[in-house]
This record gives structure tokens, C-alpha cells and sequence, in this order.
């Protein structure tokens, strides 16, 4: 599955929601650049979940203009300039909510495609 | 981070290409390798840098440049059909031009009529009204009551106008030029400033001894002083009286008469001393000013913020009845009446609002067939752009998406269309303003009329209006495609509705352009009927001389001996077959004044008043002029001063008391009031003021029994006509060398002049209802053509299938024909109650003139007809193996 801005409207939306819900949940663990961002969500998710570029800076704006995370220039490890990208207070209430979201909307989608299980 | 910065996004996303190609590098890959696979995972940096930036961009913001890239979109696609394009510009221009000419004129008119004066749409004018309707001036003493009580202005101020009746300087030197007798309040009710020392105050009417001042025109200023800076205190000569200037006017002012320059202002109480033909010289203001017969002034204000014009009426109608006792019987069934300032009967407005009136609803016809046009064109071109359309909606591009770019680009078009419509509207505007010019001259005009922010508004919103409206409708319906048939190639789709609009947008042209021709022949009939109507009198080699002896300081004794020199003068020593003296001119083009008439043994019916209009006449005039006597005798030397007071009247004056002329002879007429008169003669009906008139009562008092200062000579030359000329300057300065005697001319010429007024008006009608006419019949061909070349394919067909051309021409021509015909039904009906709106500027011709009609038809039908055949014609002689293949 490839997360990417093109398509119409609708679907957009929803996947929008998630590649912000998957990028706050990598910030978790503390401060990350862009390019840090995409590897650990192909590394965490077995290389399933491969983050282009056009996707990940336009969604790292939308996050950093609605207060979620803000960023700074720093320092890697390997002595790389790069940006990064830190949550917010505001950003940690919002993947608490995302993640209940999720859950509920997983859940229900279990039950609709795993009807015996529940039993 | 708050808000974008793209340097830091670049930089960001380097750092991320950088940190990438190392992991590559580190897991085994050359660099060059690593290089390319990185930039390549990454994906198109422009278009990443977009998105992250919209993050960013308000919302409206982005729509805006959206429509932009529309716009350039369009610019592209209608620069590679330039004709397309070009078509449609000047189609627009046409349009607009037109209708922003006549815009800006009425706009002048009704809106700012007066330079220099703040809302002067808005001034009121108070004039006297008869039962008849007549409008007639105040007298002094009324408009004095009227001022002191009157609570509804702000207030109110009396002026005089008189078009070249003065003359400043003495002798050759001098000049006519327009005055304006005024009222102290003048200037402070019309809020005008003056440019150099002061306006009138009220004590300039009121106080004695303080009248002989004058404030000048700014033009007179410049023009005849030099903008002397010392002018204030120095002394000028109007008509031979001195006045002391105290002041310029403000350069932007030019009187109360719209369109006319008045260049000196004086306070009304000089009136007597500087003169006015209508009262006799030896009168002095404190007789003139006190009686209420004298009618001298117009009253002009503005009303008081929030009042009414009912209450403003009410205000005045106590204030009039409250003076009823001071007035004779006549004059008590008079009223006020307050008329908006376009309403005056004063000035060119007149004859200027009628034929605007008529114009505005031609241009709106125009107009009209200009948005049919566009209409078609747009049309034709969604046609023709099926592949293109097909193809973006086949990419996912949304119907709305698609109308709104195909309404951009008749947008893109509007704009130089309005344009260049706005620079043909200049042009016409200045040949507008060079006829009125050349009407009125040689007095100069200032006419209010500029193509200003409020035009170029106006201009602006007919044009989009044409461009939304009609380029919509076939938008809408080229967005309406069936994909799949036009990308297998089908040229032959004819979907129901875009048939009928087609079929519509065509009997709508032939309609409106069977109106406009209708009217366009009509205007050309009448002028043609112009010049053939015969006005009564016969004006061959008839020359013609305006005298003012006023203002050369004649007596009432020495101008009568003048007269009495000039015509003896004139009559012996050869040259002359006829001379004569007379008021006005027999054809005279301006609304003389009238008279009320009593008849002896005629009872006047109640509310009945009789007016007539007249000239005050010399001897010999009858002969001069050719005009037959149908009773009685001429005024000759028996019509002294002293004598029994004489009048001859017309034919149509004395059949309607008397049944016939013979019967009118010796009569008694009583004329405002005074003595009875004697009818001595019935003269033959002429054209008194317009040549389309009806016939109307008409009377000639003697000029010994009813001295004027200021007549024309007329005489009958005998030679040919410039040496005549001569002759006549030559005889009157011989006479009087000081005289300045200010246009001799042959009396066809100042007919011709006067007719200058009606050319204008025709030509615009004609302009109008030709170019509207030429605009519609290429949008019938163009849209009749363009349905036949869609069905070249069916021609083909049936051709293959053994129908002869003509039966194919014929079953295209019927269809054809059909829409014409509907058009051409509703069309003559409109024109039947649209013509009623020429009424005045037609001359001798029947609003339902058959001929007219016909000719209309007959263009129109020959119109459709060959935009029918000749592109059906043409389809039929291609090879039909390729016309099936068509598309």
C-alpha cells in the first residue's frame, strides 16, 4: 500500500487522517527528521507501508500549521544537518484521540469482515 | 515553524536526498547509483514543494489562481483561432462602442448636465404653468414672493438666459455673445466659487446703485482678456452699457444652460439698461421689476435634504394661492410647476433626450444581436472543439470544470472587446460633439459628455452580462457530450437541443434585424421626404441678414426711420426683385414664443385656451417669401403706427372660426389682452417651426404697429446669390457703417443649418439599425452555414443514394426558410410597436410606410436565403465518398 496525495476527494481525506495519525505515533518517541519519519514507518510496519515524499512534507506542514508538531534544525548522529520534527502538547491529545478513532473504526471493520469470530 | 518558507523547504528536502544517497552508499551501491535511485524514490521535487505549499494557501486564494491558470489556459487555446477571436473582439466592440456612446450622452444629460455644478441632476426648475400647459417664466415680484416664502429649497434663484443676443465691444470689434441675468443668490445656490475675485451677493440685486457689475465667463477671460490677472475693477461694454467686473466664475462652470457657454453673468435689475428686445426701450426696473406681467425669470434650487418633490409641490401651490388676488383673471388658473432639471424646456436637452430616447432601445437591439452572435460563435467553436473536450472530460475533468473554462475564455474575450469598444465610443463621442459643434456654432458648446468611471462600468457590465448570459447556454450544452460518439469519430451527432437552440438563436437575429432595418428605412424615407416636402414658401435666392438695432443705441423713433431708409434702400437701385422685414424666419427650427387669442363672438370653452404662435412682418413680406394670400390684402403702407390695429391670419387659424378665409375678413381678435384687432388678410398655411408639423393657427401683426429692435431682413435677389451677399452688406453700411450686421446668408443655407439637428439624429438611427443589420445577417449566415457543413456527411449519403442537388439545396432551404419566417412573424410585430418610438424624428412618413416593410423583408429573407443555398450548394458538389468520411 503506497500513501499518496493523488485521487479524488473522499478517500483522500481518510488517508490523510492516517498518514498523520502514523506520523504523530513515530514522533512519539521523540524528535525525528523527515527522512528518519519515513524509514521507521516502512521499518515498523515490515516495508507494507512505503511513505513518499509528496506525501510525508505536505502532511509534516499540515501538521506543523494546525500546532501538532513544530520543528527545528538540528544535528543526526552521522553529523547531517536536518530538520526536526517534535510533537506538541496539543499534538499528544490529538494522537490519543486518533488512536481511539482507530481502534473503534478497526474493531467495527473486524466485526463486519470476521462476524464468527466474535462469538 | 509558522507560515511557508521555501528556502528552508529546499533545504529540508536536500538534507533529505542527502541522508538517503548515504544509506544507499552504506548498503553497497556506487555513488552515481546511489545519485539517481535516490532522486528517483524521491519523486518530483516541484510538485511535493506545491503541495507542502498549499498547505499554507487560503482557500479563496487558491481559486484565484485556479481561475488564473484558466486564464492563461484560454489565452492559449484562443490564440491558436485567431479568427475565432478576432470575430468575437470586434463583434463585442460594435456592441459596446455603441451602447457606451449613448450612455455616456444620456448620462450627461440627465446625470450632470451642468460642468462645475455638484449633483446638478439634481437642481428643480419652477416655472409658471397655463391650463394649456405652456411653460412660462416668473415674473420679478413673483419669484421674490415665492423665494421669501417658500420653505422646500434650500434655496432659490432666478436667471434669464439669452442666447447671442448681446454683444460686448463697439463696432467691428464686437462680438455676440450669451448672457445671463441673475438673481443675487446665483452663484451661492448653484455652489459655484469664483476663480478670481468674487461671485454676486445678494446686495448686487437688491441695493441701489449697485447693478452695473458683471462676473465673466472663465472662457471670456481667457480667451478675450488674456486671463488678465487685473481684470477686477475694470470696465467691459455689453451692448454699449459699461459694467464694472468683480469677479471670474469657476473654470469648470459654464451657466445654467447645459451644453451652451454663457460668458457674462449680470444681476437682473440691469436688465432694462442693457436691454431685452421684449421690453420696450424707455421702461425702467423699477417698472419692470415691479410688474407682474413681465415674465423675465426661470427659478432654479436644490431641495432641502429629505423633502419630497409632492411636499415641494404642495409648498408651492400655498405660496401661489396665497398671491391668486394680485393676478389677473387669466392668470389665476396658472400653477407652479417643479420639473426636474432635464425637464426644462430650456436648452439643447430638448431635442437631444427624444432622439436618445429612441436610440437606447436600438442600442439594446444591437446589443442583443451582438450576444446572438457571440452566442452562435461560441457554439459553432464548442463544435469544432468536441476532440478537445472529450478528451479532458475522458481525463476525469468534471462538467463544471469544463463550462467554467469555456466561459473564461469568452471572459478573456471581453476584455479587449470592452476595450476597444470604449476607444470606437471616444471617437464617436467627438463626432457626436462636432455636429452639435457645427449645430450650434458659431456659439461654442461645452457638452457634459466623457467617457468616465461610471461609463467604463457600464461598459463593462453589458459586456460580461453578454459574455455569461450567451456564453453560457451553448457552454452549457458543448459540456453535455456524449464521449464516446465523438472520439469514434461520429460527426454526425445531432443531439435534439443544441438543434434548437441553433434554430432559435436564428429566428431571434432575423427578428431583431427585421426591426432594426424597419427603422433604418423609415429614417432614410423621412430624411429623403425631408428634403422633397414643400414648406410653403420659396426661399430661392431669398438672402437672409439678422439686425440687432439695439444694441447700437437706436430709439424706438430711429430704428423705425431705420427701417423705413433700409427697405426703400434696398428696394430702389436694383439687385432686388423684394425685401422685407420680419421677426422670425417663415421654417424657423426653434419653438417660437406664442400668444393667447381671443376671437370676437368665440366663446372660450371652459379650460380652453387658445394659443397661436406669430411674426411681427413688413411690408412686401408675403411677396418676398412667395407665400400666397388666400383673403384679403397684404400689410402695406395703411398698417401705420397710428392706424387701426391690423392682423392677417393663416388659412388654418380662419377656417376653424370663420369656415373660410373670405369669411375671416374683418373680423375681431383680441391678442394677451389688448386692443381688438382688424383681420385684413388669410394668408396660405407654410411650415412655421418644423417641416413634419401639423398645421396649426398662426398670425401676423404689422412691425410699425408692433416694433421689434432685433429683426431679419429678407430680399429677393435678382442676380446670383454671393454677389447679393455683398450687396446687401454694402447697402446697410452705407446706411449705418457702425451697424455690425452678424450672418448674411441665402436663406436655404440657415434652413440647411437647422437641418443639421435632424441629419444627426437620422444618421445615428441609420448607423444603428445598418450596423445591427450587417451584425445579423453574419450571425444567420454563420450559424445556417455551419448547420449545413455539420450535415455534409447526410449530404453525402444522399447524394450516394441518387438524390439530385437541387432536392437536397431544396429540403436544407426549407428548413431555412422556416426559421426565418418565424423570426420575420415576430419580428414585424415588434417593429409595428417599436417605430412608434421614432415618432417626432420622421418627417412625412407613415409609421407603417409599407415600403419600408417589404424592403426589410425582402433584405432579411434574401439574407437567409443565401446563407442557406450557397453553403448547401457547395456541400453537394463535393465527392461524396469524402463528404460520407467528413469529421
Amino acid at each position: 500500500m503506497a500513501l499518496h496525495s493523488s485521487g479524488s476527494d473522499s478517500p483522500k481525506d481518510l488517508l490523510h487522517g492516517t498518514l498523520d495519525m502514523l506520523i504523530l505515533r513515530t514522533l512519539q518517541w521523540g524528535p525525528q527528521h523527515g527522512y528518519a519519519i519515513g524509514q521507521t514507518i516502512r521499518a515498523q510496519s515490515s516495508d507494507v507501508l512505503q511513505v513518499e515524499a509528496g506525501s510525508l512534507y505536505p502532511a509534516l506542514q499540515r501538521l506543523a500549521k494546525k500546532g501538532w508538531v513544530t520543528a527545528k534544525w538540528g544535528m543526526t548522529e552521522a553529523n547531517q544537518r536536518a530538520k526536526f520534527y517534535r510533537l506538541t502538547p496539543e499534538g499528544k491529545k490529538q494522537l490519543v484521540r486518533e488512536e481511539s478513532r482507530w481502534t473503534q473504526l478497526v474493531n467495527a471493520i473486524a466485526r463486519i469482515m470476521n462476524p464468527a469470530s466474535e462469538k | 515553524m509558522a507560515g511557508w518558507d521555501d528556502g528552508d523547504f529546499q533545504d529540508e528536502i536536500r538534507s533529505h536526498l542527502a541522508m538517503a544517497e548515504r544509506d544507499r552508499i552504506e548498503s553497497g551501491s556506487d555513488p552515481e547509483t546511489a545519485f539517481y535511485a535516490t532522486r528517483k524514490e524521491f519523486g518530483n521535487v516541484t510538485l511535493t514543494t506545491e503541495a507542502a505549499r498549499r498547505v499554507w494557501t487560503p482557500r479563496w486564494l487558491e481559486s484565484v489562481l485556479d481561475t488564473l491558470s484558466d486564464v492563461r489556459q484560454a489565452i492559449r487555446s484562443l490564440a491558436k483561432s485567431p479568427s475565432f477571436s478576432l470575430i468575437v473582439i470586434s463583434v463585442l466592440t460594435i456592441g459596446i462602442s455603441l451602447n457606451a456612446t449613448v450612455f455616456a450622452v444620456l448620462k450627461g444629460l440627465l446625470v450632470t448636465p451642468l460642468p462645475g455644478v455638484a449633483h446638478s441632476g439634481d437642481l428643480r426648475v419652477v416655472m409658471r404653468e397655463t391650463p394649456g400647459g405652456r411653460l412660462l417664466h416668473l415674473s420679478y415680484p413673483d419669484f421674490k414672493f415665492l423665494r421669501d416664502h417658500d420653505t422646500a429649497f434650500s434655496s432659490l434663484m432666478g436667471t434669464m438666459f439669452r442666447l447671442e443676443q448681446y454683444r460686448i465691444g463697439r463696432g467691428a470689434g464686437s462680438r455676440p455673445l450669451s448672457v445671463e441675468f441673475v438673481t443675487g443668490n446665483y452663484f451661492q445656490t448653484l455652489g459655484v466659487r469664483a476663480a478670481l475675485g468674487r461671485t454676486f451677493v445678494f446686495p448686487d440685486e437688491t441695493a441701489p446703485g449697485r447693478h452695473p457689475i458683471a462676473v465673466l465667463g472663465h472662457g471670456l477671460w481667457q480667451h478675450d482678456f488674456a486671463s488678465d490677472p487685473a481684470i477686477v475693477g475694470r470696465t467691459i461694454e455689453i451692448n454699449r452699457t459699461p459694467l464694472t467686473v468683480v469677479g471670474v466664475a469657476d473654470a469648470a462652470f459654464h451657466g445654467t444652460v447645459p451644453a451652451y457657454d454663457v460668458e457674462v453673468f449680470i444681476p437682473i435689475p440691469m436688465l432694462t439698461e442693457v436691454g431685452a428686445p421684449e421690453i420696450s426701450g424707455d421702461r425702467s426696473w423699477n417698472d419692470v421689476g415691479a410688474n407682474r406681467h413681465d415674465g423675465l425669470l426661470v427659478a432654479h434650487g436644490f431641495l432641502k435634504p429629505g423633502v419630497t418633490a409632492a411636499e415641494a409641490a404642495n409648498a408651492t401651490d400655498a405660496i401661489w394661492t396665497a398671491l391668486a388676488p394680485e393676478r389677473g383673471a387669466d392668470e389665476q388658473r396658472e400653477r407652479l410647476h417643479i420639473l426636474r432639471f432635464w425637464q426644462s424646456p430650456i436648452g439643447p436637452q430638448t431635442y437631444l433626450l427624444p432622439v436618445l430616447s429612441t436610440l437606447s432601445p436600438m442600442g439594446s437591439l444591437v446589443l442583443l444581436i451582438v450576444c446572438a452572435n457571440i452566442s452562435g460563435l461560441v457554439l459553432a467553436r464548442g463544435i469544432s472543439r468536441r476532440g478537445d473536450i472529450a478528451t479532458r472530460q475522458a481525463l476525469g475533468a468534471s462538467r463544471s470544470r469544463i463550462v467554467r473554462l469555456l466561459l473564461v475564455e469568452t471572459l478573456v474575450l471581453v476584455v479587449p472587446g470592452t476595450l476597444v469598444g470604449l476607444l470606437a465610443a471616444q471617437r464617436f463621442l467627438a463626432l457626436f460633439l462636432f455636429y452639435v459643434d457645427r449645430l450650434a456654432a458659431p456659439q461654442r458648446m461645452f457638452f457634459p459628455v466623457e467617457l468616465d468611471a461610471i461609463t467604463l462600468g457600464f461598459a463593462a457590465l453589458i459586456a460580461i452580462l453578454c459574455a455569461v448570459v450567451f456564453g453560457l447556454l451553448p457552454a452549457l450544452q458543448t459540456s453535455r457530450l456524449n464521449v464516446a460518439a465523438v472520439i469514434k469519430q461520429d460527426g454526425s451527432t445531432r443531439t435534439g437541443p443544441r438543434g434548437r437552440l441553433r434554430s432559435l438563436l436564428v429566428a431571434a437575429q432575423v427578428a431583431v434585424s427585421l426591426v432594426l432595418l424597419v427603422g433604418a428605412g423609415l429614417v432614410g424615407r423621412g430624411l429623403e421626404a425631408a428634403s422633397r416636402v414643400d414648406p410653403g414658401f420659396d426661399d430661392r435666392r431669398v438672402i437672409v441678414a439678422g439686425l440687432d438695432l439695439q444694441q447700437h443705441r437706436y430709439t424706438e423713433e430711429s430704428g423705425r426711420a431705420f427701417y423705413r431708409d433700409l427697405l426703400e434702400h434696398m428696394r430702389s437701385g436694383g439687385g432686388f426683385d423684394a425685401a422685407t422685414l420680419a421677426t422670425y424666419p417663415p421654417l424657423a427650427f426653434i419653438d417660437t414664443p406664442t400668444a393667447r387669442v381671443t376671437i370676437d363672438g368665440h366663446a372660450a370653452q371652459r379650460g380652453e385656451e387658445l394659443v397661436a404662435r406669430f411674426n411681427q412682418i413688413g411690408s412686401d413680406y408675403f411677396r418676398t417669401l412667395g407665400i400666397r394670400l388666400a383673403a384679403g390684402r397684404p400689410f402695406d403702407d395703411r398698417d401705420s403706427e397710428t392706424a387701426m390695429p391690423s392682423l392677417i391670419v393663416n388659412r388654418t387659424f380662419a377656417e376653424r372660426f370663420w369656415r373660410t378665409p373670405t369669411a375671416a375678413i374683418g373680423k375681431r381678435v383680441h391678442i394677451d389682452g389688448s386692443d381688438w384687432r382688424i383681420i385684413v388678410g388669410v394668408a396660405e398655411d407654410v411650415k412655421y417651426i418644423r417641416l413634419n408639423e401639423p398645421p396649426q393657427l398662426y398670425y401676423y401683426l404689422p412691425l410699425p404697429q408692433a416694433y421689434r429692435s432685433a429683426v431679419n431682413l429678407y430680399a429677393r435677389a435678382n442676380t446670383n446669390v454671393s454677389a447679393a451677399i455683398a450687396n446687401v452688406r454694402a447697402r446697410i453700411s452705407t446706411l449705418d457703417p457702425d451697424l455690425a450686421v452678424d450672418i448674411v446668408q441665402p436663406l436655404s443655407d440657415a434652413r440647411d443649418v437647422a437641418l443639421i439637428g435632424y441629419r444627426t439624429a437620422a444618421m445615428m438611427l441609420f448607423i444603428f439599425g445598418a450596423t445591427g443589420m450587417l451584425l445579423a445577417a453574419m450571425g444567420t449566415y454563420g450559424l445556417v452555414s455551419y448547420t449545413v457543413l455539420q450535415q455534409t456527411r447526410e449530404i453525402g449519403i444522399r447524394i450516394a443514394l441518387g438524390a439530385t442537388r437541387v432536392a437536397v439545396v431544396r429540403a436544407f432551404v426549407g428548413g431555412g426558410v422556416r426559421m426565418a419566417a418565424i423570426g420575420a412573424l415576430v419580428g414585424f410585430i415588434a417593429a409595428v410597436t417599436l417605430t412608434r418610438l421614432l415618432g417626432d424624428t420622421l418627417f412625412g412618413v407613415s409609421l407603417t410606410d409599407p415600403r419600408s416593410f417589404v424592403q426589410a423583408l425582402a433584405i432579411v429573407m434574401g439574407g437567409v436565403l443565401l446563407a442557406t443555398v450557397v453553403p448547401a450548394w457547395r456541400a453537394t458538389r463535393t465527392d461524396p465518398t469524402i463528404a460520407i468520411r467528413h469529421q
